[in-house]
C-alpha cells in the first residue's frame, strides 16, 4: 500500500518536473511571441488565443516571458541550492568528526544564530545596507538556509561515527581528512538528498515571495520573482497578470514536494525520518 | 529542572550577543556612509562650500559616535541596546524604539492568531490524516497539504483578498489594525503554516500508534477516544519543537501577508523604511525579531519541563546509568 503511494508521488513529481524543465529550457522553440517585444497596442490583454496567458502593462506575452524567465529563476535556484549543501555539508561533518572541540561549540552557536534570524529579516537588513538585487537575495538564501543541512548532516556523523566501521578506519590509521571523505560523507549523502527536494522547493517559493517584495532581481530581466513585482500594482484590476509566473512556481515547486515525499517513503515507509 | 532552564537562558543570551555582533557587523560593512545617508535626507548636500560640508559632516560623526574606534563603537552600541536604545529613525527623527512598540503590538496580535489557526488546523487535520492512515480522508488531506505547500503565500494572500473583499465585498480595505480586520491575514498565515504541521502531527501520532502501550490499551478494552487521547499527549513534544521552529517562519511570512493586507505592524514598516535607507529602523526591526524568535524558543523550552517529566528526569537518568 505504501510503495504504491510512494511510487506514484514521485512518478507524478517526476512528470511534472520534467514538463517544466522541457519547456523552460526549450523556451526558444516552444514560446509564441518574443519575450521583450513590447506592443503598445496589446496592453494588459485579456487570454486569448493569440496570447494564451494574456499580456502584461507593456503588450509583452505573459507565456514566451514566463517560459524564458523560467532559465533565469531555475538556473540560479539551483546555484544557490548546490552552495548551501557543500557549506551545510561542510560545517557539518567538521563539527561531528571533532564533536565536542571548541570548534563544534562555536559552529553550532552560529548555526543557533542564523535559526533565530527569520530568512526575511535578513534579506531586508542586506537590501537597506547593501541594495537589492538577484544576487545579494541568493547570498541571503545560502547564508541562512545551509544551517538545515548542517545540523542534518551533524547528527548522521555523529551516529556514523558510533559504529565498528569508523572505529576500525581508526584502528587503521586513516588520516581524519580520509574518514570524513570515505566514511562519513556518503552516509549522509542520502538523507541531504532528500532534503535538497524539499529545500528547492521551499527556496523557489523564499526567492519568489522576496521578488514579490521587490528585494530580488530588478524588472527589465525576465525573471517569475520580477514579473510578479512587475504585475503586482495591476493585480486587483487584471488578475491574469500574475497567473504565468505563479503557475509556473506552484507547478515546479508541487513537483519537488511530490518528489521528497516519494523518495522519503521509498527510503523509509513507515518511520518518519527526522530532516 | 532549574540547572536546566538557567542553561538554557545562558545559551539563549549567547544566541542574542552572537546577533547583535552579526548586525553591528553587517551595517559597518554596508557601502553607504550612514552620516553621508543622513546629510542627504535634510538636504544639506546641496551646499556648494565643501569646506562646510566636511565640517558638518565631521560634526555628524562626532556626534554618532563613529569617530571612535570599532570595537569601542560595538561597545556603546550594546551599551544603547541594554538600556533599550536603539538609536533614532533618520527619516521621522523619532526614537526607533518608539516606532516600533506602536506597531509590535499589531504584529504580535496577527502572530499569535495565525499560531492558534495554525495550532488548530494542524492538531485537527494531522489526527484525522493519522487515524484514517491509507483512507480517503487522508489521501485528500495529504494532497491538500502538498497543493498549499506548494503555493506562494502572496499568491493566497492576494486571491483571499481579491475574493473577499473584492468579490463578496465583506472585507474592508484599508490600513488600520482592528479586530475586524484581524481574521483574513491571520487565517492567511495560519494556512500557509499549517501543511508542515499537519505532516508533522501525523508521522508523530502514526508513530505513536504502533506503540505497545498503545496496543495493551486496545487490548483491556478502552475505548478508542481514550487511547488515542493519551497518544496525543505524548506527541505534545514533537509538536510544541515543530510549533517553536515555525515561529521564525511566521515572521517570515508575516512581512509579505502585512504588505499585502497593509496591516500596520512592523514588518511593513521596516520594509517601507528599506526604499527609504532608514538602516537604524532596519537594524531595530532585525534585533527585536531575533529577540522574539529567541524569547519564544527559551519559552519553549521551558514548557518542555513542565509537559514532559522525561525531559526532567534525563539527567538523572544519565547519572544513574553511568555510576
Amino acid at each position: 500500500m505504501h510503495r504504491r503511494k510512494a511510487t506514484f508521488s514521485l512518478i507524478a513529481g517526476c512528470v511534472l518536473l520534467g514538463l517544466i524543465v522541457v519547456s523552460v529550457f526549450g523556451a526558444s522553440m516552444l514560446a509564441p511571441h518574443d519575450p521583450v517585444k513590447q506592443s503598445t497596442l496589446e496592453r494588459l490583454e485579456k487570454p486569448s488565443l493569440e496570447h494564451p496567458l494574456g499580456t502584461d502593462r507593456f503588450g509583452r506575452d505573459i507565456l514566451s516571458r514566463t517560459l524564458h524567465g523560467g532559465q533565469n529563476t531555475l538556473i540560479s535556484s539551483f546555484i544557490a541550492l548546490i552552495a548551501t549543501i557543500v557549506i551545510g555539508l561542510l560545517v557539518g561533518i567538521v563539527a561531528g568528526m571533532y564533536h565536542g572541540s571548541l570548534l563544534d561549540t562555536i559552529l553550532m552557536r552560529l548555526v543557533d544564530v542564523l535559526l533565530s534570524f527569520p530568512f526575511m529579516v535578513l534579506a531586508m537588513v542586506i537590501a537597506a545596507l547593501f541594495g537589492t538585487s538577484l544576487f545579494h537575495l541568493l547570498a541571503v538564501i545560502v547564508s541562512v538556509c545551509w544551517v538545515t543541512f548542517a545540523r542534518l548532516s551533524r547528527s548522521i556523523v555523529l551516529q556514523a561515527k558510533t559504529e565498528t566501521s569508523f572505529a576500525a578506519a581508526k584502528v587503521l590509521g586513516a588520516s581524519d581528512l580520509t574518514i570524513m571523505r570515505k566514511e562519513l560523507l556518503p552516509r549522509t549523502i542520502g538523507p541531504v538528498l532528500i532534503l535538497a527536494t524539499f529545500e528547492l522547493g521551499s527556496l523557489i517559493l523564499s526567492i519568489a515571495a522576496l521578488s514579490f517584495l521587490g528585494l530580488g532581481s530588478q524588472p527589465p530581466t525576465p525573471e517569475w520573482g520580477s514579473m510578479l513585482a512587475d504585475g503586482r500594482d495591476h493585480f486587483f484590476q487584471f488578475p491574469h497578470i500574475l497567473l504565468g509566473p505563479t503557475l509556473f512556481i506552484f507547478i515546479t515547486v508541487a513537483a519537488f514536494n511530490l518528489i521528497g515525499e516519494g523518495l522519503r517513503n521509498q527510503l523509509d515507509p513507515y518511520e518518519k525520518i527526522e530532516l | 529542572m532549574c540547572r536546566l532552564i538557567i542553561k538554557k537562558m545562558l545559551q539563549t543570551f549567547i544566541t542574542l550577543f552572537f546577533a547583535t555582533f552579526v548586525i553591528f557587523l553587517l551595517v559597518r560593512l554596508a557601502p553607504g556612509d550612514p552620516v553621508n545617508i543622513m546629510l542627504s535626507r535634510t538636504g544639506e548636500i546641496a551646499m556648494s562650500d565643501s569646506q562646510a560640508y566636511d565640517h558638518k559632516l565631521a560634526e555628524l560623526r562626532a556626534q554618532h559616535g563613529l569617530d571612535q574606534n570599532i570595537a569601542e563603537q560595538y561597545v556603546t552600541w550594546v551599551r544603547h541596546l541594554l538600556q533599550f536604545d536603539l538609536g533614532s529613525s533618520i527619516h521621522t527623527g523619532r526614537p526607533v524604539q518608539a516606532e516600533m512598540a506602536e506597531r509590535l503590538s499589531a504584529t504580535c496580535l496577527l502572530g499569535i492568531a495565525a499560531l492558534l489557526i495554525q495550532s488548530v488546523l494542524g492538531l485537527f487535520f494531522g489526527t484525522l490524516s493519522a487515524l484514517r492512515a491509507g483512507k480517503l480522508i487522508d489521501h485528500i488531506v495529504r494532497l491538500t497539504c502538498i497543493v498549499l505547500a506548494s503555493t506562494p503565500a502572496f499568491v493566497l494572500g492576494l486571491a483571499l483578498l481579491s475574493f473577499v473583499a473584492v468579490r463578496l465585498g465583506v472585507y474592508e480595505i484599508s490600513s488600520e489594525a482592528s479586530w475586524s480586520r484581524l481574521w483574513l491575514p491571520a487565517l492567511t498565515l495560519g494556512l500557509i503554516g499549517a501543511p508542515q504541521l499537519i505532516r508533522v502531527v501525523r508521522a508523530s501520532l502514526l508513530t505513536e500508534l504502533g506503540q505497545t502501550y498503545v496496543l495493551s490499551g486496545f487490548a483491556r478494552g478502552l475505548s478508542n477516544q481514550l487511547v488515542v487521547r493519551h497518544a496525543l499527549r505524548n506527541i505534545l513534544l514533537p509538536v510544541a519543537t515543530m510549533v517553536a521552529l515555525s515561529f521564525a517562519g511566521l515572521i517570515s511570512g508575516a512581512v509579505v501577508i502585512e504588505s499585502i493586507f497593509s496591516w500596520p505592524g512592523v514588518g511593513k514598516h521596516a520594509l517601507d523604511s528599506i526604499l527609504l535607507k532608514d538602516y537604524p529602523v532596519i537594524q531595530g526591526y532585525a534585533l527585536i525579531m531575533v529577540a522574539l524568535v529567541t524569547g519564544i524558543n527559551l519559552l519553549i523550552d521551558a514548557l518542555y519541563v513542565l509537559i514532559d517529566p522525561r525531559v526532567r528526569l534525563k539527567p538523572r537518568v544519565r547519572r544513574e546509568l553511568r555510576a
